[in-house]
Formats: C-alpha cells, structure tokens, sequence
C-alpha cells in the first residue's frame, strides 16, 4: 500500500489517482496522520502543497523516523520536504514557475533513467533548492534544461525519490514512466 | 394563454419564478410548492435527503435553487471571518410543480417604470487593489498561494424589474448558464457561461473558464485562439485550474477515468472570448452528492489555487460578504442528476440595492492596472442594462 501524506493541495488527487494505476493508495491529511496505515504502507508519498517545508515539521519528523526503513518519494513540495529534512536550504526564486511546461534533462548520475533524455514537464513551484546541497548517497539526477533549477533527486540505496516537476500534471508528457521507475527501482 | 404571453403574466402575477438556460431554450420553473432557506444546520439534511423516485421522473421532480460562497466555504471547513453583511440568504432551493420549455427569444415588453440609477459605486479603487495586488503577489513568491482572485462590487439603489433586465441580458449575451430568479424580496440575475458539474447516472463533467481577451473589430474566433495560444500568462493561468479540476474530480472519480476532454478552446461572447476547457469522469459507485459538492465547489477558477490555502488569504481580505457571487445555481433532479453553474457575472438585487460583484486573477507575472480593468470589462455588460 502507498501512504499520501497530503499536504492541502488542489494537485494531490491527481497524485492518489497516479499512484493508484500501481498500488492500493490511502490518503490523509497531515494533520490526520493514521499510525496504522503509517505502519501498514510500503511507500511513502508527501504531496505538493503550498507554503515552505518549514511549515510542515510533522512531515519531517514522519520523514527522519521512516528513512532506510520504506520508500519515500516527494513531489514538489514534498520533493522541498525531503531535502529540507536534509539539511538543504529551500529559498525563493527569482522566476516563479506556475502552470508551467519546461524541459528537464537527465544527467549522468541517475540510474534509473538514461543519461541526456530529455522530458517536458508540468511545474507549479516558487521556491527551489539552494545549491551547492550535498548529503549522503543523494544526487540531483534532473535539472531544468534552461535555468540549471534542480528538479529530481535519486537515493538508491535508502530508496528515496523526488521531483521539483509534477508528473501527475497534464503538462508532463507519459508521467506514468516516471512513477514506474521509482516504484519498481 | 400561448407561450408568447406567458412571461407576461407570470410576471405581473407575483408569482415567484426561475429561468434556466436549456439547451435549446429556457426552462421556466414556477408553482414552486416548497422553499428551502439554507443554513449550515439544515444543508446536510437537504443534501442527504433520500429523494423519492418514481417509476418515472417528472420534469418537475427536482429541487432548483442556489448555494451562496459562504455556506459552501462552511461545508468544506472553512470559516469567514466577521464581515460587512446585508443579511442575505446563505442559500435557498425550491421545489416546482410547473415547468414550461421557452425558446430562446424571450417575449417580454415591460410595462412598469422602475426606478434605475445609471451610476454605481465600487468599493475598492484602483489604488486599493493594487496594494491588495501587491500584498498577494508576496504570496506568489512565497509558495502560499500559486493563483488568487480579487472580487470588486459595483453597487447602486434600483428598483428593477428583473425580467426586463435578464431578458435584454439575454438578448446581448446568451449565455450556456444563464439564470434567473425571481422572489418576493429579491432577483438574480445571471449570464454565467460556466458549468461548474453536469452529472448524469455515473459520469461528471465540469467546464473551467480562465482567460478573457475583450471583443475589438480586429480580432476574431481564431485570432483569439492564437492570442490565449501565445500569451504565456493565460496558458498558465489556465494550466493550473486544469490541473485543479482534475484534481477535484480525482476526489470522487474513479482512478484513471478522469479525461481531458477539450483542451483549451475559444468560446465567444457579446463583449469577450474566453478560453475554456472540459474535463469528465466516471464516478466512483459509492460516491453521494453531497461528496460531489464538496469535491467540486466552490469553483476552482474563480478561487485560485490551491483552493483551501486561497480560500483561506481571500476570505481574510475580504471586508464584505460575497453572497451569491462564486457561489453556485442549479438543480438536483430526484434521481440524483444534477446541473450546477458558478455563479458570476450576476446582479443580486436585494432590497432595491443592485450588486455586481466581478474578478480577476492574480499570478506571478499579473499586472494590477490590467485586472483592475479586466474586472470592468466582466461588469459592463451588467452595468449597461442600467442605461
């Protein structure tokens, strides 16, 4: 079972319903956090949402306390969430990118997609990551094609994933692919 | 009496009355022998009322009537501050027991002499809604809101006679959602070209409407279609509530089933072309109307995005009550179909004071002088029936 920790967002649907093309999908509210189901998932989901990581230390905490133990995976804010959680600084962009279909290229250290491919994604973020950002076994495996903006991190070896774009989005061509990947790496 | 009299009469019989666009026509709803006035106690109980169903449905086996913006903002938990309030109903349905179909050249001559004031008053100036403008463009920046809409009143004192007024409206601006309502101490009238939720047996579909571009000499169906095309900011703007309402019908659809079915398309009208997409699913078998409503209003387009948080920054902006405005008119037939509209380009005239409450949206690269005269533009309509 996937586990959507919604973040009050009008896009998190649209993530249950890709998800559930997978898996059996619950979600809660993160404020409604369920222990059981907590327990019962075998993957994680934080959702998109508005606001700043920082706004969400529950998510972080379930984040700390589930890392190595399950898969997690993080969509936008949830993608901020992960990487917040991290260490990493998430601050605000000169150019804001709402409803916004962009290329993202793949770079040479992914291991789940091919090195140079490129994709055209549906983006809804202000904020983005601060970089230089370095932690253990993570690596930014996407970046926007024009501005460099970090949009996809792997961890193969905790199992964590993430995306600044939304594959659930209308504006990202063949979404599906991305979720696959991640949930059968 | 023929159909060609009929407005006539029932209009200076004091008969309370509603009028629907259909699709050929408008339908006329009157003998209405039940009236429902909404409150945050009684609506679950009207929208979990197990409705009685006949073998076969009669045409006037439905309830028709309105949800205001606040009490759909309660249903979904979200609360309003304290404000400025003429104490208008949150919300009122009515059962007919008479329903005669009307073409669309409405035959009316109003005889009566009602006093109209040409001039009206908004209650923010420009100055106002550029430093609100301001304030949520912060709110861009900062991830708290991604889209957010600004809602301006134009106000007068009119005596009006509302048949009159909607039937000229209807004349100039035939519009797919148009409505009309007609009670004792209060009418609405309406040109509302979105259709918030068809439902019929298990399948749904909503119309977002999010782009205007204003009618001149030179432009055209397809000039307008190349414009929205190349204009970055409408493409967005109209990106995001696709999305949005995808997602709102994900809530109560079943996985997979939501489809995109017309991607941003031009639709025309009297003074503007808008931009407009369609969007459908299957329902989940399990699913009630009342899950439907909730999931769906009020309107994402004329909210912003994400709805709760925007609901949220808008409502503690607002210093008066919306009242009908975003809200939503329609019907829901006893078999459990419904139709519902949002509530815009709307007169509320209650108390012999006239409302026309109007719009626009605020994203990154909005410009206020623009919106601010974008919301005029969505009102002139209006405001020129008082002339």
């Amino acid at each position: 079972m996937i586990y959507v920790i919604d973040h009050k967002d009008s896009f998190t649907h649209n993530v249950v319903h890709q998800f559930s093309l997978f898996d059996d999908v619950e979600c809660d509210d993160f404020s409604k956090i369920d222990k059981f189901k907590l327990n019962q998932a075998s993957t994680i989901v934080f959702s998109p949402g508005p606001g700043s990581p920082k706004d969400y230390p529950t998510s972080s905490k379930i984040y700390k306390k589930l890392k190595g133990k399950k898969r997690i995976i993080g969509i936008c804010l949830g993608f901020q969430q992960i990487l917040f959680s991290e260490g990493a600084s998430i601050i605000e962009q000169n150019k804001i990118y709402h409803g916004f279909q962009s290329e993202v290229l793949v770079n040479k250290s992914s291991k789940l997609f091919n090195t140079g491919q490129k994709f055209k994604v549906g983006r809804y973020h202000s904020l983005k990551l601060k970089e230089p950002f370095k932690a253990e076994n993570f690596d930014i495996t996407m970046r926007c094609v024009i501005s460099g903006t970090a949009m996809s991190f792997e961890n193969n070896i905790d199992k964590i994933y993430g995306f600044q774009f939304h594959p659930e989005s209308f504006l990202t061509l063949n979404g599906k692919l991305f979720i696959k990947k991640i949930l059968s790496a | 009496m023929t159909k060609n009299y009929l407005l006539n009469e029932i209009n200076s019989s004091n008969k309370s009355f509603i009028l629907y666009k259909s699709k050929k026509g408008f339908d006329l709803f009157s003998d209405f022998s039940k009236k429902i006035i909404l409150n945050n106690k009684n609506i679950n109980k009207f929208l979990k009322k197990k409705l009685k169903t006949r073998k076969k449905l009669k045409n006037t086996d439905l309830f028709i009537g309105f949800f205001g913006y606040e009490i759909l903002n309660n249903l979904i938990g979200v609360k309003l501050p304290k404000q400025k309030s003429i104490n208008f109903p949150k919300g009122i349905f009515y059962k007919p027991e008479t329903k005669v179909s009307l073409k669309d050249n409405l035959f009316y001559k109003s005889n009566s002499d009602k006093k109209v004031d040409k001039n009206f008053k908004i209650n923010i100036n420009q100055k106002t809604y550029t430093k609100i403008f301001n304030r949520f463009k912060k709110k861009i920046r900062s991830g708290d809101t991604y889209q957010i809409k600004i809602c301006t009143k134009y106000k007068n004192k009119s005596k009006i006679d509302p048949l009159d007024f909607f039937c000229r409206l209807a004349k100039s601006n035939l519009a797919p959602e148009a409505f009309m309502i007609k009670d004792k101490n209060f009418s609405i009238i309406s040109c509302s070209p979105e259709n918030l939720i068809t439902k019929n047996g298990l399948s749904v579909s909503t119309k977002p409407i999010a782009g205007t571009l204003r009618k001149t000499k030179n432009i055209n169906k397809t000039k307008a279609l190349n414009f929205f095309r190349n204009n970055i900011k409408e493409t967005k703007e109209h990106n995001m509530i696709v999305d949005m309402e995808r997602n709102d019908l994900s809530r109560i659809c079943v996985p997979g089933s939501v489809r995109l079915k017309k991607e941003k398309s031009v639709e025309e009208y009297k003074d503007l072309y808008h931009y407009v997409s369609l969007i459908s699913g299957k329902l989940k078998k399990n699913v009630k109307n009342i899950d439907i409503i909730k999931a769906m209003m009020p309107g994402g387009s004329v909210i912003g995005c994400p709805k709760i948080n925007t609901l949220n920054l808008l409502n503690n902006q607002e210093k008066e009550n919306r009242n009908i405005y975003t809200g939503s008119f329609g019907f829901i037939k006893f078999n459990g179909d419904m139709r519902f509209n949002i509530i815009i380009r709307s007169i509320l005239n209650y108390k012999n004071i006239s409302e026309i409450s109007v719009a626009s949206g605020v994203v990154i690269d909005s410009n206020a002088k623009h919106e601010f005269n974008e919301n005029f533009i969505k009102a002139k309509a209006l405001i020129d029936l008082y002339k």
